[in-house]
């Protein structure tokens, strides 16, 4: 295309996501504001959360996360692999997955995957993006429910079980969904500002309220609690970015 | 516009040879071919396999054999190939479905000539300090994505899977040309062997197929040059 | 060849002899020795004498002496060698089942071998009639 004539198609992408499954120093995933561990699970990376970076990543230090809480992880997990005993893994265990699987294959639903993700994409980049506010974040809890429902009906071509892309696609949905709610939720229910969080209805930050992390729990479908960790301050103090 | 998309496709479960599947796809001169494999997959047929990850060029899943040519899926225009466009897996490797093929023996290839830094002495107190010049000598091998443009291209390569190909050859010379590297000698084994660098007869489709403009052809000469005053 | 490796040991098995590297260097110096070689027999044979005046005599008489003997054998010898070579590198390249391969490169190198023995017979065990 020529910039002189046209204009030129600009649009921001998502560069990281703060927060994650919460992990101890040594990548071991923790499941509750006691930091209680869940033995033999372990987490690392942006997925992770060690709480490196605070409420907004500086550019750089995700590498320097991985790498370091990567190796961390990893020579954890194989020491705990040595000591650890095998579980018999039965059909109890696998019985959800698979389910899971069966229900998206064998479904004759109407709706499109597709096009429910391009819904979540949009409605989120609308409502609970960079600039917040409480009324679009109430507005996306309900278009949320909705899509959850939606997402119920999807159907999928491709019956097979090799490569099956689409499969992983929808697959992949489902978490979306998930993941958009206890970002939605948690935004929600954060009544303040506090780095890459703005909520436009409250542009200050609160540590008298809010100096503390939030650990969210789904319900049900529409429905997350919450529970709260304290921050552990190191040498450095809360400050406002004004550079 | 309107664009006729012809894909290679095939399923292990069903087909017994590829076949080829005709799609009519609505599309900007200034979409991508991986925006119109999108809409088919999303829209017409959603059993239609392939890789892609990025969607700028930078993790090298999407490598495809585009109207004749290896490119990347992602940053191939529509308005360069005109309204029929035809998309087959790249060759040389066995196809796992449509697109999708088993990269292993590419990765195989890859992992003998030893891509890391090998170095034994004692590291130093600091870094192991480096020139500009000294850097620049491996820049060109320091941008490949590992993307298979070019191995797969290779007339050498298709006939019977026995050449290491260019991708090996290019990410040698970025460890043989860095200073601070020792491990020359090791890789020069691989390399060396009859199925090494002096299996490359020249043709120069590795480097017109390469999507990072790495000149392929020139490293992998290069990389002759070593091994022949390394041996005499 | 065939790259069967998975691991840096396999590949440090695999990978044996310099010989590629040998054969690669040879195609080059005898390539070039070739081109004056040849020059030096276009030159005896075509701007020296008339083409058309070469008879029996005229080569009988010039492979009598030992040195056109030696001349002429190495000129067969570094052509098969390299042209021999040439064809192994085309049939590697270009076809495609092992068997097939195998079969064409024995029937390829009886011939080479044939036409080295035919040649250096008719160079050396002759003495053309000429004292
Ligand atoms: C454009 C851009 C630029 C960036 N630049 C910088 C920078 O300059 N510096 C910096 O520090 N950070 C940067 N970041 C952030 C940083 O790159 C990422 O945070 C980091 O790469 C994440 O690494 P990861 O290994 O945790 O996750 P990823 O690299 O996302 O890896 C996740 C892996 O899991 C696989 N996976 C997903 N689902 C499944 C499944 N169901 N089963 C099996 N595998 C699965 C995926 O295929 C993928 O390979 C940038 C990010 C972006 C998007
Ligand atoms: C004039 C002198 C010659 C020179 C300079 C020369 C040079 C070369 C070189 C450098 C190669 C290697 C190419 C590569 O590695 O990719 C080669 C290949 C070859 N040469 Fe020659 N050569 C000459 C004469 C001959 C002759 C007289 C014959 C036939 C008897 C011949 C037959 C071949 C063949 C068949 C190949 C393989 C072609 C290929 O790899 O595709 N050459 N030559
Ligand atoms: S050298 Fe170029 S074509 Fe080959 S793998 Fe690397 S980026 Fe791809
Ligand atoms: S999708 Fe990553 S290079 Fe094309």
């Amino acid at each position: 295309m020529d910039p002189l004539k046209e204009p030129v198609p600009v649009m921001p992408t998502a560069h990281y996501a703060m927060g994650g499954i919460p992990t101890t120093l040594w990548g071991q995933v923790i499941k509750d504001e006691k930091n209680t561990v869940v033995p033999g699970l372990y987490a690392a990376g942006e997925a992770a959360c060690v709480s490196l970076h605070g409420a907004n990543r500086l550019g750089t230090n995700s590498l320097g996360d991985l790498v370091v809480f990567g190796r961390r992880a990893g020579i954890h997990a194989a020491r705990f692999a040595r000591d650890a005993d095998y579980h018999e893994l039965t059909e109890e265990h696998l019985g959800e997955s698979r389910e899971r699987i069966e229900r998206i294959k064998n479904s004759t639903g109407k709706e499109k995957v597709a096009a429910l993700r391009a819904e979540l994409q949009q409605s989120m980049m609308d409502n609970a993006s960079v600039f917040r506010t409480g009324e679009l974040l109430q507005k996306q809890v309900e278009i949320l429910k909705e899509l959850m429902d939606r997402y119920k009906r999807i159907s999928i071509d491709d019956k097979g079980d090799a490569y099956n892309t689409e499969l992983v696609e929808a697959l992949e949905l489902g978490y979306l969904l998930e993941v958009s709610e206890a970002l939605v939720h948690s935004a929600l229910n954060r009544t303040e500002s506090r780095g890459a969080h703005a909520r436009e209805d409250y542009p200050e930050r609160d540590d008298e309220n809010w100096l503390k992390h939030t650990l969210a729990y789904k319900v049900e479908d529409g429905k997350v609690a919450f529970r709260y960790k304290p921050v552990v301050l190191g040498r450095f103090e809360p400050k406002a970015r004004t550079y | 516009m309107q664009v006729t998309l012809k894909i290679l496709r095939f399923d292990p479960a069903k087909d017994k040879k590829p076949r080829w599947e005709t799609y009519q796809v609505e599309a900007e001169p200034t979409d991508r071919v991986l925006d119109l494999l999108h809409k088919v997959k999303w829209y017409q047929d959603g059993s239609l396999a392939f890789r892609r990850s990025c969607g700028h060029g930078i993790c090298g899943s999407d490598a495809m054999l585009i109207n004749g040519k290896n490119r990347l899926a992602c940053k191939t225009l529509v308005k360069d190939l005109g309204s029929v466009i035809t998309v087959e897996p790249i060759r040389g490797l066995p196809v796992e479905k449509d697109l999708i093929v088993d990269m292993e023996p590419f990765f195989a290839a890859y992992r003998a000539v030893k891509p890391y830094l090998i170095n034994d002495e004692p590291p130093p107190q600091r870094e192991r300090l480096q020139s500009p010049e000294e850097r620049a000598r491996f820049d060109q091998g320091t941008k490949c994505i590992l993307c298979a443009s070019c191995t797969t291209s290779c007339p050498v390569f298709w006939v019977n899977g026995t050449y290491i190909g260019p991708a090996a050859i290019v990410q040698a010379h970025r460890f043989i040309f860095d200073s601070r590297d020792r491990g020359k000698r090791e890789r020069f084994k691989a390399l060396g062997s009859g199925s090494g660098v002096w299996r490359c007869r020249t043709a120069y489709n590795c480097t017109e197929a390469c999507p990072r403009e790495i000149p392929v052809t020139q490293l992998i000469e290069e990389v002759k040059r070593a091994i022949l005053f390394d041996s005499f | 060849m065939a790259i069967k490796s998975k691991r840096y040991q396999e590949a440090r098995l695999e990978a044996s002899t310099n010989l590629e590297l040998y054969w690669w260097v040879f195609m080059r110096v005898s390539g070039v020795v070739l081109v004056f070689l040849l020059i030096g027999h276009m030159w005896m044979n075509a701007v020296l004498v008339d083409l058309n005046s070469i008879d029996y005599d005229y080569v009988a008489k010039r492979l009598s002496q030992t040195t056109w003997k030696v001349y002429d054998w190495l000129i067969l010898a570094l052509a098969l060698l390299h042209g021999g070579n040439g064809l192994r590198y085309v049939l590697d390249d270009w076809v495609r089942d092992p068997a097939k391969r195998f079969w064409t490169k024995v029937v390829i190198y009886s011939l080479l071998a044939f036409l080295f023995f035919l040649g250096s017979l008719s160079l050396f065990n002759y003495d053309y009639g000429v004292n």
